[in-house]
C-alpha cells in the first residue's frame, strides 16, 4: 500500500516536471496541484502523443496540465480506491464508469477526439482473400481465415490494454450473431476461440504492439489496433507492404477519448481546458497531427479518412459483462500461454530481494483480489517455467495450470516452490537465458501454438557464465520462431540499466523499471505482454 | 427606541447586500451587483447549464435583482438531495419536481418553459420505417409510430430484417438510443411515454401494473448496453459519429432546434427531426423553495426577456407566437403545437419502473455465470 503511494508520488512529481518543461515555464514557482489553475490527470499511454498541446492549453487558458500514466484498467481501480487525481483521461471511459467507486467519482465528462479500433491487413493478404476495397469483410470472415490458419495478426491483451478490450467487446458482439450488446450468456466463446486462433502477438500496450508489428512485419499479416496508429503506420515508411483498413461491416467500437472530471472544486479547470480542446482549430490540429477523428461536429474530415459508415456496436453496460469476456478470453478463446521466469539467485539477492521477489511471484498464483491483480495471475491451459540461476542455471522447473483456483495444487505448487528458494553466489545472466531460449526451442517442437514470452529479473551486473557477446551469436542462430520471442527485463536492485535495455532490444521485448515501483507491480504489468 | 418596519428591512438589506457580494466575488460573472440584488443558489439539471452560465442570461437576471450560482445534478438526484439550503430546485421533468413541492411545505411550482421529446434521425431511416408502416409524414411533421416500434422491438427485428432495406443493411436491434434511466430524465422520459403505450394508451397508475409491464419495457433500455448520462452526450454523438452510431436518438426538441438555429453546419439535410407519437412535455419546472426562489421563479416565467432567451435555446414557453417565429425566422419545420401529448406516471410510479430497471442492470433476476474455462 504505502509502496503504491510512494510510486503515484513518484509519477506525480514526474508529471510535475513534465508539465513544467512542456510549458517552458519561466516562473519560479511551480503550480502545485492544490492550485485552482492545475490540472492532474490520470491518463492512458494513448494519449501521451498530445503531451505537445499542454504548452498550448496553459497559454490559451492558464491551466497546467499534469499527467500521470497509468493502463485502462489499473487507472480505474486506483480511481475507485480514492487516488487523488482532478482528472481522468482514457481512451474510452465505459470500464472506469462501470467500476463501483469510480463511476461516481465522475463530475462531468467532454469527449475530446474519436479513433475507431479496427483492423489493418497487410495488401498481399488482403488481395489474397479479396479484402482489398471491399466494404462487405466482417468478422466472420477473418475468424474463418484465423481458424483454418490462412492469417495471423496482432492484438492487445484486453485485460491491460484499451485497444484490446475494445476489439474483444466488438468482436463478441459482432459473433454473437445479434450485434446487440453482449450479456455472459451470449458470449459465444467456441467462435472466439477460432477467432484468436491467429492471433500470434500480444502486447500489453497499443504503442508497443505497433513497434512489435514492424518487427515481426514478415511473420504476421495484420494488427488489430487503433484507426490512429494504423493509418500513422501506413505513412512512417517503416512497413515492408501497406495495411489495407478493413472496418469489419457487423461494426466497430470507437475510442472517444472522454477527459472526466473527478473533482468537483476544478470544474471551471475542466471547462477552460475542455473547451479550448474542443475549439474548432485545435480538433483540426489532433486531426492533423494525431489522426484522430474530430469529437465536434463541424470539422471536415481529412481525405486521409475512410468516409465508410461506421457501424457502431454497443458495449455492455454491467461490469460483469466484461470481467466474463476477459476472463473468457484468458482462461478459453486466446492461445495458451508460456510465461518462463528468469529469475537471480545471487547473494545479493538475499533478504529484503528475495522476499520482493517471492510477493511478487506469489501474487500471479490469485493470492492477489485486486482487480488488476486477477487479471494478472496465471490463467488456465498457462506453461509457467521458472529457471533458477546464479554461478550457472540452478534449475529449471515447469508447472501447467489447470486449475486456477489460488488454493488449488496447481497454484499451490508454484507458490510452494518459490517460498522455497535461497540465494548462492554469482551472476550468470547470459547462460541462464541462454538457457531460456532452449527452453523455448524445446517447447515449441513439442507444441508449436503457444504464445511465449521470457521474464529476465536480475539485481546485479553479470559476472560468472557465458560472455553477452557469446549470447548475442547463440541468439542469432536460433530458428526464427525462437527468436521472435521477446525478453521483458526487469531493473531490480543494482542491475545494469544498459545491459537489460540491450537485452530488452535485441528480443524485441521492453525493459521494466522495478528500482522506483514494486516488483509486484512491476510483475503484474509485465503478465499484460505474456 | 422603537424599531420600525423600514428599518429592519433595511437591516435585512443590509445582511442580504453582504452576502451577495460574497458571492458576487466567486461568481462567474463576476461583475458588481446592482444595489438591490439578492443571491441565490440552487440544483438545476445539467441541460440548462449552458443557459444560465449565458451572458445574456446573467444580465436579465441581475436586471431582475438575482445573482444565481447554480449546482448541475440529474433530475432523480436532485430529488434525492438535501434542498434545505437552496433558494430553488430546477429539474427537467415534472415527477421529480413534483417529489421536490411536497417534500417542502411553502414551495411553488413554476414551468418558465418545456420542450417535447424528439427524435433525430436521418432520411433513409424515415424512408425504410415509412415503409414498414412505423413512420408517418403528415406535412412537415414526421411522427414514429411508439406502439408499431414497441412490436418491432418485442420480436427483435434488425435493421436487416425490415423489407427491401438496402439503405441501411445492419445487424443491429432497431433501437431508439437513450440516456442512461438511472441518471437523466430524457431516459425516464422515454420510459414515461413507452409505458403509457405499453399499458394500452393509459398512464401506469400503480405496482402492479408495473410489475405487468416492466418485461416489455425493459429491452427497450437493456439491449442498448453502455449508455451516457447526460442528454448532451447522444445528440453530441448523432451530430459527429452519424447513422452509424445513432439511427434515431431520443432527444430534447431543443437541442435540435438550438443546433439548427445556430447554423454552424452541424445539421446536415439529411438530419430528420421526429416526434415520437405520443409524445410527452418535459417541463422544466422550477420549484420555488423560499421567498427569493419563488421571486425568481416568477420572474423566470413571466419576463419577457428572459421568455424570449429561453426560446432562443429552443425552448417552448407560454409565449407561443415568439416560438413560432423564431423557428419560422430559422426555416425550421417544427409543429407549432402537438396534438398527442400524454403526461408522466407519478414520481412514486416512475422510480418504481427506475427500480426495477435498476435491478436488471445490477443482474438480480438474471443469472450471472463466468464462463467455465474449457480443459484441452
Amino acid at each position: 500500500m504505502s509502496r503504491r503511494a510512494l510510486s503515484a508520488l513518484g509519477a506525480a512529481l514526474v508529471g510535475v516536471l513534465l508539465a513544467g518543461l512542456l510549458a517552458g515555464c519561466g516562473a519560479s514557482v511551480t503550480p502545485g496541484p492544490g492550485d485552482s489553475n492545475t490540472l492532474t490527470v490520470m491518463a492512458g499511454s494513448e494519449v501521451k502523443d498530445l503531451e505537445p498541446l499542454l504548452a498550448d492549453i496553459r497559454a490559451a487558458t492558464g491551466v497546467t496540465v499534469q499527467m500521470a500514466y497509468s493502463g485502462t484498467i489499473e487507472g480505474a481501480e486506483a480511481i475507485a480506491n480514492g487516488a487523488t487525481t482532478d482528472a481522468a483521461w482514457f481512451s474510452t471511459g465505459n470500464y472506469l464508469s462501470l467500476l463501483p467507486g469510480a463511476g461516481s467519482r465522475v463530475v462531468a465528462q467532454q469527449k475530446i477526439m474519436l479513433s475507431p479500433v479496427v483492423i489493418g491487413v497487410k495488401k498481399s493478404a488482403a488481395d489474397r482473400f479479396g479484402w482489398t476495397g471491399n466494404p462487405n469483410v466482417t468478422w466472420k470472415d477473418i475468424q474463418a481465415k484465423s481458424a483454418d490458419g490462412s492469417f495471423r495478426f496482432a492484438m492487445t491483451n484486453p485485460a491491460a490494454s484499451n485497444s484490446g478490450l475494445v476489439a474483444l467487446v466488438g468482436v463478441a458482439s459482432a459473433l454473437s450473431g445479434s450485434s446487440d450488446s453482449i450479456d455472459t450468456g451470449t458470449i459465444d466463446t467456441a467462435a472466439l476461440k477460432e477467432f484468436f486462433k491467429g492471433q500470434t502477438l500480444t502486447a500489453g500496450s497499443s504503442g508497443f504492439l505497433a513497434d512489435s508489428y514492424v518487427r515481426d512485419q514478415d511473420t504476421v499479416d495484420g494488427i488489430v489496433n487503433y484507426e490512429s496508429i494504423l493509418m500513422s503506420l501506413n505513412g512512417s515508411g517503416k512497413l515492408h507492404e501497406p495495411l489495407e483498413l478493413i472496418y469489419p461491416k457487423e461494426g466497430i467500437v470507437t475510442a472517444d477519448y472522454p477527459f472526466m472530471l473527478l473533482n468537483a472544486s476544478k470544474r471551471d479547470a475542466f471547462d477552460k481546458v475542455t473547451a479550448y480542446l474542443r475549439t474548432p482549430d485545435v480538433q483540426k490540429r489532433i486531426m492533423t497531427d494525431t489522426l484522430r477523428r474530430p469529437a465536434i461536429p463541424g470539422v471536415p474530415l481529412d481525405p486521409r479518412f475512410s468516409t465508410q459508415t461506421l457501424i457502431e456496436l454497443p458495449f455492455p453496460a454491467r461490469l460483469e459483462t466484461i470481467d466474463a469476456l476477459i476472463t473468457a478470453y484468458l482462461d478459453v478463446a486466446r492461445k495458451p500461454a508460456s510465461a518462463i521466469f528468469v529469475l537471480d539467485l545471487s547473494g545479493s539477492m538475499a533478504g529484503e530481494r528475495l522476499d520482493q521477489l517471492k510477493a511478487a511471484m506469489a501474487a500471479l498464483t490469485g493470492t492477489d483480489p485486486s482487480i488488476t491483480g486477477k487479471f494478472a495471475r496465471f490463467r488456465a491451459r498457462e506453461q509457467v517455467t521458472i529457471i533458477t540461476f546464479s554461478t550457472d542455471v540452478i534449475e529449471t522447473r515447469e508447472f501447467t495450470i489447470d486449475d486456477t483456483a489460488p488454493d488449488g495444487p496447481d497454484m499451490t505448487a508454484i507458490r510452494d516452490y518459490v517460498n522455497g528458494l535461497r540465494t548462492y553466489n554469482s551472476t550468470a545472466i547470459y547462460s541462464a537465458l541462454d538457457a531460456a531460449y532452449q527452453q523455448i526451442v524445446k517447447e515449441q517442437a513439442a507444441d508449436p501454438n503457444r504464445l511465449s514470452s521470457i521474464v529476465l529479473m536480475t539485481d546485479g551486473d553479470n559476472n560468472d557464465g557465458i560472455s553477452p557477446d557469446q549470447f548475442a551469436s547463440d541468439y542469432a542462430a536460433l530458428p526464427d520462431q525462437a527468436r521472435a520471442i521477446h525478453t521483458y527485463t526487469v531493473l531490480f536492485g543494482d542491475g545494469s540499466k544498459d545491459a537489460m535495455s540491450s537485452i530488452a532490444a535485441l528480443t524485441g521485448g521492453a525493459l521494466f523499471d522495478a528500482t522506483s515501483t514494486s516488483l509486484e507491480t512491476i510483475f503484474k504489468q509485465i503478465r499484460g505482454y505474456q | 427606541m422603537k424599531t420600525t418596519p423600514g428599518r429592519l428591512a433595511a437591516l435585512g438589506l443590509a445582511i442580504l447586500l453582504v452576502v451577495g457580494v460574497g458571492v458576487g466575488i466567486i461568481s462567474s460573472a463576476g461583475q458588481a451587483l446592482a444595489p438591490s440584488t439578492v443571491a441565490l443558489t440552487g440544483y438545476i439539471g445539467s441541460e440548462k447549464d449552458a443557459f444560465f452560465k449565458d451572458p445574456r442570461v446573467v444580465a436579465a437576471l441581475q436586471r431582475g435583482g438575482f445573482a444565481v450560482s447554480v449546482t448541475t445534478a440529474g433530475s432523480r438526484q436532485i430529488a434525492a438531495t438535501d434542498l434545505s439550503k437552496a433558494d430553488f430546485a430546477f429539474p427537467a421533468g415534472v415527477p421529480a419536481a413534483e417529489k421536490i413541492r411536497v417534500d417542502h411545505p411553502g414551495s411553488k411550482a413554476f414551468v418558465p418553459f418545456y420542450t417535447p421529446m424528439a427524435i433525430a434521425t436521418w432520411k433513409p431511416i424515415v424512408d425504410l420505417l415509412t415503409a414498414a408502416g412505423v413512420v408517418h409524414t403528415t406535412g412537415d411533421v414526421t411522427t414514429l409510430d411508439v406502439a408499431a416500434y414497441m412490436d418491432l422491438v418485442a420480436k427483435n427485428t434488425r435493421w436487416k430484417d425490415l423489407p427491401g432495406n438496402s439503405a441501411y443493411p445492419v445487424n443491429k436491434s432497431i433501437l431508439v438510443t437513450s440516456t442512461d434511466v438511472r441518471k437523466s430524465n430524457s431516459a425516464a422520459m422515454y420510459l414515461s411515454l413507452a409505458s403509457y403505450v405499453a399499458n394500452g394508451a393509459n398512464i401506469v397508475q400503480n405496482d402492479a401494473e408495473v410489475a405487468k409491464l416492466m418485461d416489455r419495457l425493459a429491452p427497450l433500455f437493456l439491449r442498448q448496453g453502455f449508455v451516457a448520462s447526460s442528454s448532451e452526450e447522444p445528440f453530441d454523438d448523432y451530430l459527429v459519429q452519424g447513422i452509424g452510431k445513432s439511427p434515431m436518438v431520443m432527444i430534447y426538441e431543443s437541442q435540435f432546434i438550438q443546433r439548427a438555429a445556430a447554423a454552424d453546419g452541424s445539421i446536415t439535410p439529411d438530419m430528420v427531426l421526429m416526434y415520437p407519437d405520443p409524445t410527452i412535455f418535459s417541463k422544466h419546472t422550477f420549484v420555488g423553495l423560499t421567498p427569493n426562489g419563488i421571486k425568481l421563479g416568477d420572474f423566470l416565467t413571466n419576463d419577457p426577456e428572459m421568455r424570449s432567451l429561453a426560446t432562443q435555446y429552443g425552448f417552448r414557453t407560454t409565449d407561443t407566437p415568439a416560438f413560432t417565429k423564431f423557428v419560422a425566422d430559422h426555416k425550421l419545420a417544427v409543429p407549432a403545437s402537438l396534438i398527442n401529448v400524454i403526461d408522466p406516471p407519478t414520481y412514486e410510479t416512475l422510480e418504481a419502473m427506475i427500480t426495477r430497471l435498476e435491478a436488471d442492470y445490477n443482474g438480480q433476476g438474471t443469472p450471472v455465470a463466468t464462463p467455465s474455462p474449457s480443459p484441452s
